[in-house]
């Protein structure tokens, strides 16, 4: 059975303290330190060659760190492999073997019994929208079958923590979902689970925490709704029925913005005082002029990226942790 | 739910050696190249001589001799009612060989001790040269099988032999045509030493003068008698058998390392076994097919020798010398096989690393002569020490000598031998777990050993 019961309530299933790793001139990790709670879903965020990779492989053992120390499950990842599981950024399948004797061969690696294994993989194969192909070599499939076949090989053992370095690259949005959809289900299971990703909607729709790198450095480590509670800029997104340049001097003049910018899709964007009730102004916006729709603006996690990520000057010193 | 069980390090160490081995022995390419071939090449081996000592195409029609003298046609049919012993069939082909291959198997099928051809000649004498051209006329009309002219003065004892002329249709067979020029050539001969007066048997018995029975005789004291074929055969047919074997299969060790590699699968492996769990597994698993290899073409030669009646040739202590030699040279290629597999990223890059390797693998070949003749000379006792050639080296030494290799050299040899394959599967292990992970140019030896030793 799945020993995910056997870390304590509240305890950490990562637990990463000032780790750093150079590869030659090139200084890969800068003293990262972060923490990723079991049962939790995090999303490792950052630029090409920021680092998630290699702290991905420094939390899997698969390198060492230079400095600082990693826990896994409680304990180091090499004594913890059989209850992880792992699909690396650059994926990788033995192209002359049978997708089921792939399969079988991983889960039994990882310590599952043979005894119903054929019948496992082909439930999953099933779920996976791939039936019948355990007889199939590995090479004979797509490039998108072949990469749910490696996530298959990560999930086939049920693993407690399960690290997935870019899951969703490479497929199509239907495959996505049903990527997207497995996961959840893992995390459901009870499963921790930590994936890289570039697709900030993606990130922002399925995580509970976000640790964004960049050049090396943890520049975010929060979770996903103490971040918006923290990067909501306390302001309104309007559609009027009436006239939207109307609107805006009305909402300024009146006092209920500060700012207010008509937008060519026919919305206007108001910019709250500080102190100002969000659902007070809301009402007071509806009065100003029926609304097609009405909305609390939030800074997304792509505007969040660009921020810190985008522009050196902003990323730098920008560190927020939560 | 999967039932999971925590494994025992090992385990993981034979399931990878267990699917290196299905995957590379229990294939349809391996039967076939490493198993079906040698079986198949064996087979027509064993089959030759049975094809060759097929019953000969008979020899029927009638031979016309001009022969003035009239001595030629009784000796020349004396000679070709009795047939040839292998030995003068040998040295008419050394003096005489055929150069078409269709030929020269023709003439080899002559070999064998009851020739079962069927000779049906009619000799008819001739006792002037101007038969020669109704002779032609004859065989274009194919009434006769050949003609010959025997010159009277090649007869002549005081003066050298002029060549007779023999007279064959288009269609005659080389062995038909060796078989008729023999038959007459040995006649001429025969009267010429008469002619001389000189008996012809105290010639041949004078000429004849067999192969010497040759013992040698030990500082010890002891008496071996010498069998050629023992000491050159035997010691080759060993050290290639354990050449191939051992070499075949770290090739697969190392095309299937680097195939890891540039698939990407190895860091799917890393993240359910450690580097050298998977080492270990490789190193095994490949072991067991250069086993089965051994076994294999170890045990035709030996069914090969036992249907020939010479199993004696290969006494046990041979068979166990191998074995242990086996175990030490398979460790030592395949490690350092390993180490450049998981350094490089394709097979050109490898070429670059296996170089080095590969030259210390072929001393063996090259001595292979120098040491089978002097097998406890300077040369063959420092080369048993100098790995990776020292196995086989070793196993060439210990099968070719006929007095005996000192003991406490070859007690030597095993120890020495065995901790270097312990000390190169080290260095492999610490290049292994750093060099499976490397991507990008290939490292140079001096990074290789920079890796080796690398915290």
């Amino acid at each position: 059975m799945s020993s995910a019961l056997r870390i304590s309530a509240g305890s950490s299933a990562v637990r990463i303290e000032n780790v750093s790793k150079r590869f030659g001139s090139v200084q890969a990790v800068r003293g990262i330190s972060l923490e990723i709670p079991e049962r939790s879903l995090c999303g490792f965020l950052g630029p090409n060659g920021a680092g998630k990779s290699t702290t991905i492989r420094m939390i899997m053992s698969i390198i060492s760190p230079d400095s600082g120390t990693v826990e896994v499950l409680g304990s180091s990842a090499l004594a913890m492999k059989d209850r992880i599981g792992y699909l690396p950024e650059e994926r990788g399948l033995y192209r002359k073997m049978k997708v089921g004797d792939f399969v079988g061969y991983m889960a039994k690696l990882k310590g599952v019994h043979s005894t119903g294994l054929s019948r496992r993989i082909d439930d999953w194969l099933e779920r996976l929208a791939l039936p019948g192909v355990a007889k199939r070599r590995c090479e004979e499939l797509s490039k998108g079958q072949q990469q749910k076949i490696q996530l298959l090989a990560s999930i086939i053992h049920a693993p407690d923590l399960l690290i997935l370095d870019e899951p969703f690259s490479g497929l199509d949005p239907i495959n996505g979902r049903l990527i997207t959809d497995l996961i959840r289900s893992e995390q459901a299971r009870g499963a921790t689970i930590i994936f890289s990703t570039h697709q900030m909607h993606t990130a922002e729709a399925l995580c509970d925490k976000v640790v964004l790198i960049n050049k090396g450095d943890k520049v975010l480590d929060a979770s996903l709704e103490s971040l918006r509670a923290r990067h909501d800029d306390r302001g309104l997104l309007c559609e009027p029925k009436s006239n939207v340049t109307h609107f805006a001097d009305s909402a300024v003049r009146s006092g209920l913005a500060i700012a207010a910018r008509a937008r060519e899709d026919g919305t206007v964007e108001l910019d709250l005082p500080n102190g100002a009730d969000s659902t007070e102004a809301m009402r007071a916006a509806l009065e100003l002029s029926p609304m097609r729709s009405i909305a609390l603006r939030r800074m997304s996690l792509d505007d969040l990226f660009v921020e810190l990520v985008g522009g050196s000057d902003v990323a730098k010193g920008a560190r927020i942790d939560a | 739910m999967p039932e999971r069980a925590k494994q025992h390090y090992l385990t993981k160490v034979a399931l990878i050696a267990w699917r290196e081995f299905r995957f590379t022995a229990l294939t349809k390419g391996f039967i076939f190249g490493a198993v079906a071939m040698p079986v198949l090449m064996f087979g027509v081996i064993a089959l030759m001589p049975m094809l060759l000592s097929r019953e000969s195409p008979p020899l029927v029609g009638t031979i016309v001799i001009a022969d003035p003298s009239g001595t030629i046609l009784p000796r020349a049919r004396d000679i070709l009612a009795s047939p040839p012993s292998n030995v003068e069939v040998l040295q008419d082909l050394a003096e005489n060989p055929p150069t078409d291959p269709a030929a020269q198997l023709d003439a080899l099928s002559e070999l064998g001790d009851t020739p079962t051809q069927r000779i049906e000649v009619e000799w008819r004498a001739e006792q002037s040269l101007d038969a020669i051209e109704p002779m032609k006329s004859e065989l274009r009309e194919g009434l006769i099988l050949a003609g010959a002219a025997i010159p009277i003065a090649s007869l002549d004892p005081s003066v050298e032999a002029k060549p007779f002329e023999l007279y064959i249709p288009s269609s005659l067979s080389p062995k038909h045509v060796r078989q008729i020029t023999r038959a007459i050539q040995q006649a001429v001969e025969d009267e010429r030493i008469a002619r001389s007066g000189i008996d012809a048997n105290l010639i041949s018995r004078l000429a004849k003068v067999p192969s010497p029975a040759t013992t040698r005789i030990s500082p010890e004291g002891g008496e071996a008698q010498e069998r050629t074929e023992l000491r050159l055969i035997v010691p080759g047919a060993f050290m290639m058998l354990l050449w191939i074997c051992v070499f075949t299969s770290a090739n697969y060790l190392l095309t299937t390392t680097i195939e890891e590699k540039s698939n990407k699968v190895m860091e799917v492996l890393l993240a359910a076994a450690s580097p050298m769990q998977l080492l270990a597994g490789k190193i095994l698993g490949y072991s067991m097919v250069s086993l089965v290899m051994l076994v294999m073409y170890g045990g035709l030669g030996m069914a090969g020798l036992a249907a020939a009646t010479m199993l004696d040739l290969v006494p046990m202590s041979h068979i166990a010398y191998l074995l242990i030699f086996f175990v030490m040279a398979y460790f030592m290629v395949s490690s350092m096989m390993a180490a450049v597999g998981s350094a490089v990223s394709d097979l050109r890059e490898a070429q670059s690393l296996v170089g080095p390797v590969m030259m210390l693998l072929i001393v063996p070949l090259m001595l292979w002569a120098p040491i089978i003749e002097n097998p406890n000379g300077p040369l063959a006792t420092i080369a048993s020490f100098i790995p990776p050639a020292s196995p086989f080296v070793m196993v060439l030494r210990l099968t070719a000598s006929t007095e005996e290799i000192p003991i406490w050299q070859t007690a030597l040899a095993i120890a020495w031998g065995f901790g270097c394959a312990w000390g190169m599967l080290w260095l492999a292990a610490r290049i292994f777990r750093v060099g499976v992970l490397m991507q990008g140019k290939p490292p140079t030896p001096k990074e290789l050993v920079k890796w080796a030793f690398v915290k």
